[in-house]
């Protein structure tokens, strides 16, 4: 068990996770054609409430560990920047995004 | 006590991050983020290589919190300015931990490291270097912290304000959406506890709503003010966001932070846990 809540560049890796029990959420934030490494991905649930956030990887990545169902993830960065894309996710299955900015 | 002595924006710290007498720290679970870039001047603590006792699950004592800041270079007489990411969650708990300890001067930085990013505000890799200091703590102040067994005897009877995401709340989720979901506890919540998100006493940008929207956010979820409160979430920190809102913002004396939270209630044997949306 995690003892803490710390949300690291990118997220949690999934290497050593069984991925049948967990509903991921994996994505990537680009400006024209290159790695967004300054900014914020958020995941809102369907409700539009707050479920978490971490800030980007150097790669522009993102990663949730989420339950089946429909979510949002709302990227904030420099210059005003929030936008939202919706996205399913269930278990066994990572669930892909790339968000253009 | 008026907002701008406990809460302080980008603009005061860019004026005054050089000043003697203001000591900026930036605090983390991964401080691998001000070890590529932090504000100017300020130093880092780690929630858990600093803050926690390395054996038993409590955080340091007293003589282990003098010993820290004296040689971290914080003095008594300094004013400490405290951010961090996951907005300010760390440095809201590192504030009540230092509030705990009887510091006098401590102030958060409004939006932390996040709003100062969004800003493009200047970071640096610039260690800072400052000179031992012989810092006296005070003894734990206990009106801010509850333990266990309070907290099983405030069901029902005070206020419990679970500020985990209302998917955590409800069972469905063991942990924050970032971390992979665990199953070495149970889920849910403390019967009788009202479901205030942190994130809902904060904007998007992790800076603090108005006393105002604080005020109505709690009044419009049934919290009676009048009566004691305990916030919790999983290991303490968010519901030290919310410690501070009430307890700091608002100006409300009897609130406590319950720092064993979930990850300590939800393993317990014998409690009651209510799951689904609350009542």
């Amino acid at each position: 068990m995690s003892e803490g809540c710390g949300a690291p560049s990118g997220g949690v890796s999934t290497k050593g996770i069984d991925i049948d029990r967990q509903a991921v959420i994996d994505g990537k934030v680009i400006k024209n054609g290159s790695a967004v490494t300054t900014g914020y991905a958020r995941l809102l649930n369907a409700d539009g409430d707050f479920a978490a956030e971490v800030p980007l990887g150097g790669d522009g990545g993102f990663r949730f560990f989420a339950a089946p169902g429909t979510w949002t993830v709302r990227v904030l960065a420099p210059g005003g920047v929030s936008i939202d894309r919706a996205i399913s996710a269930d278990y066994g299955r990572v669930a892909q995004l790339e968000i253009a900015i | 006590m008026s907002r701008s002595d406990i809460l302080v924006n980008a603009d005061w710290v860019e004026a005054h991050l050089s000043d003697p007498g203001v000591v900026l720290v930036e605090v983390d679970e991964d401080t691998s983020a001000y070890d590529k870039g932090h504000i100017r001047n300020a130093i880092k603590l780690d929630w858990k290589k600093d803050l926690q006792d390395p054996v038993r699950r409590d955080f340091v004592d007293k003589a282990g919190f003098e010993t820290l800041l004296s040689g971290r270079g914080v003095s008594n007489s300094d004013t400490v300015v405290l951010y961090g990411g996951n907005n300010n969650w760390f440095a809201a708990y590192a504030y009540w931990y230092f509030t705990l300890y009887g510091h006098q001067h401590v102030r958060l930085l409004d939006g932390g490291r996040k709003r100062w990013e969004l800003d493009s505000r200047e970071l640096v890799e610039d260690l800072p270097q400052r000179p031992r200091t012989s810092y006296v703590a005070h003894d734990p102040d206990t009106s801010i912290r509850a333990f266990r067994d309070e907290v099983v005897a405030a069901i029902g009877k005070t206020n419990l304000v679970d500020v985990r995401s209302p998917d955590e709340f409800a069972g469905r989720l063991l942990a924050p959406a970032h971390l992979p979901q665990e199953s070495a506890q149970r889920p849910g919540h403390i019967p009788t506890a009202v479901n205030v998100p942190w994130a809902k006493a904060a904007n998007d940008d992790g800076t603090f709503k108005s006393d105002e929207q604080l005020r109505a956010l709690y009044r419009d979820a049934g919290l009676d003010l009048a009566k004691d409160t305990i916030a919790y979430c999983r290991i303490g920190e968010r519901s030290a966001h919310t410690w501070f809102a009430l307890h700091e913002l608002l100006g409300q004396q009897n609130v406590k932070n319950y720092d064993g939270s979930w990850t300590e209630y939800g393993s317990l044997v014998g409690v009651p846990i209510e799951l689904g949306e609350g009542k």
